[in-house]
């Protein structure tokens, strides 16, 4: 069963074309990564997957439900690109990822309990009574990460999830996703910048760039005349930046396990 | 003190102020963390149109007060959630217009004199019983309402499109809010008047956040300084023969400024 299924999306906003034609299927328990450059549509088929736009062309399906209802059942994660909070913001960590339990019939205590484990899952323990507003970007990202997971969701979506968070810890992030999946059969929809590092943990990439220039295994990904289309000329940028070194490292990877 | 706690308009002064202090102090939380000051001076300031309406026709000036403040406080609210932006020109004049008409209509009225400046400012010598009573019965009500659902409000003013995606309704308690908040303003106006009410939903959780930082600590020292300003400036402004409304405003103002200079000097030792 899909549990994300879109067909023929087209969005546009304020007459601005952003997505047209979008065809994508999500399997249970799969996870992908949305690439593409800024601007591309990452975060507006993100929000028309999840409700927040609501005007499209096409048919949205997730949980197999439209989006406006699937969102009812709470079984559905989201971590926002960049949220800003104030440095004032007046919630503890632990509040924030409490929220994530908002529908759980759990007393107190026991809400309490999970949330600390899940903060101590993604090295936060120690920070529970820290202002939230007060944490580095990184670590916000990190306990917003705790209250999406928390919730036992059968589908997450995160939008840069790891942006600030430091470059050594992002593996490790995405091993700690991989293995919540394997787990608990959670689909994870995720963006992403860092394609190189990317390509070695998801199960399919979506360039992403007003259309979708390619949906599959990452193996397919990258090829020089998939990345012009979906980078234009940017695409040197992104081939001689340092994800140049973890593609090489990526295409042996793949050459060695054919 | 005693002698004036006995006098009966003295006694209602206080009590609707006690009531009122928790209602606003309570209401400053949200205000306070959604920055919605804008909606807040919007609908306060549409309100004065609503009472001078009702004034002008002879008829009650609470219900027409409550009418216009509702309506503008969903119309700014539907335009700030629709568009990015935060403060809409076409808001601005809006509310402009309604205070504008106030003022014009409350001219217009025999012996307006009095009536505009209880409107603007307030007097709580024409504190009934009678609006202690609705007072008491609409805080109750609000109150229960945001104590019910306290967790997914707050879920809302962490974020209203994660809120969203959580299951929350959060268009139901967007209006929500906006309704108890303009519906309070008009009952504060015997207490402050239309001009300050406002800043009775904004001093109190930008006071207390200078001393907490979590939203309890902010939530119950909000509530009690509310309740020791309103007081006090009740007192002050017997006896020494000052409107209320603006003595209230004055204290709590000069308080909240007190705690930034010294927090501010705190800060650089
Ligand atoms: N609310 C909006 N109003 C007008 N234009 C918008 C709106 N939201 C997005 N856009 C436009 O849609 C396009 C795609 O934006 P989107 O945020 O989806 O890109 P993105 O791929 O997530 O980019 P980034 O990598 O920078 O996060 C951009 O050109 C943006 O200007
Ligand atoms: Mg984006």
């Amino acid at each position: 069963m899909n549990i994300l299924q879109i067909k023929n999306l087209t969005v546009e906003i304020d007459k601005i074309l952003i997505l047209k034609d979008i065809n994508l299927e999500v399997k249970k328990g799969e996870i992908i990564a949305i690439v593409g450059p800024n601007g591309g549509g990452k975060t507006t088929l993100i929000k028309t997957a999840l409700g927040l736009i609501k005007q499209y062309k096409g048919s949205v399906r997730i949980l197999g439900k439209k989006p406006e209802e699937a969102v009812k059942t709470g079984k559905i994660g989201y971590l926002p690109q960049k949220a800003q909070i104030p440095k004032n913001f007046p919630f503890s960590a632990l509040d924030v990822v409490l929220l994530g339990l908002i529908n759980k019939k759990m007393d107190k205590k026991e809400k309490i309990e999970l949330a600390k484990r899940y903060i101590f899952f993604v090295g936060m323990e120690g920070f529970e009574n820290h202002p939230y507003g007060k944490l580095s970007g990184g670590q916000q990202q990190r306990i917003s990460i705790a209250r999406v997971l928390v919730s036992d969701p059968e589908i997450i979506f995160l939008d840069e999830p790891s942006t600030g968070i430091d470059f050594v810890a992002q593996e490790g992030f995405y091993d700690f996703l991989k293995k919540i999946r394997d787990e608990k059969g959670i689909t994870v929809v995720m963006v992403s910048h860092d394609i190189g590092v990317v390509g070695r943990f998801v199960d399919k990439v979506a360039g992403l760039n007003r259309f979708l220039h390619y949906y599959g295994h990452p193996r397919g990904f990258f090829q020089k005349h998939i990345l012009e289309r979906l980078y234009g000329s940017d695409v040197e940028l992104v081939i001689h930046s340092p994800e140049c070194v973890t593609c090489e490292h990526f295409h042996s990877d793949f050459k060695g396990e054919k | 003190m005693i002698e004036l706690i006995s006098i009966p308009f003295v006694q209602n002064a206080l009590i609707g102020g006690i009531i009122l202090s928790v209602l606003l102090s309570v209401l400053s939380l949200f205000i306070y963390l959604k920055s919605w000051s804008f909606i807040n001076v919007g609908i306060s300031h549409a309100t004065f149109g609503g009472l001078a309406l009702g004034f002008f026709l002879g008829l009650s000036p609470t219900f027409f007060g409550i009418v216009f403040a509702v309506i503008t406080g969903f119309l700014i609210g539907y335009i700030s959630r629709k568009g990015q932006i935060h403060e809409d020109i076409s808001i601005g004049i809006l509310f402009s217009v309604s205070m504008a008409l106030g003022v014009i209509l409350i001219t217009l009225s025999p012996n307006y004199n009095t009536d505009l400046f209880t409107f603007l400012f307030g007097n709580i010598l024409t504190i009934s019983r009678e609006d202690i009573y609705i007072l008491a019965f609409f805080t109750v009500f609000s109150l229960a309402f945001i104590y019910t659902f306290f967790d997914r409000i707050m879920y809302c003013c962490y974020n209203e499109e994660v809120a969203y995606v959580s299951g929350i309704n959060t268009t139901f308690y967007y209006y929500s809010l906006i309704l108890i908040i303009a519906v309070a303003t008009v009952l504060s106006v015997k207490l402050v008047g239309v001009i300050l009410a406002s800043a009775m939903m904004i001093l109190p959780a930008a006071f207390s956040n200078q001393i907490f930082w979590h939203y309890r600590g902010i939530l119950l020292l909000s509530i009690f300084m509310s309740i020791v300003m309103v007081v006090a400036g009740i007192f002050v402004s017997f006896y020494f023969d000052l409107p209320s409304g603006a003595t209230i405003v004055f204290l709590y103002s000069s308080l909240f400024g007190f705690a930034v200079l010294i927090k501010k000097v705190l800060q650089k030792v």
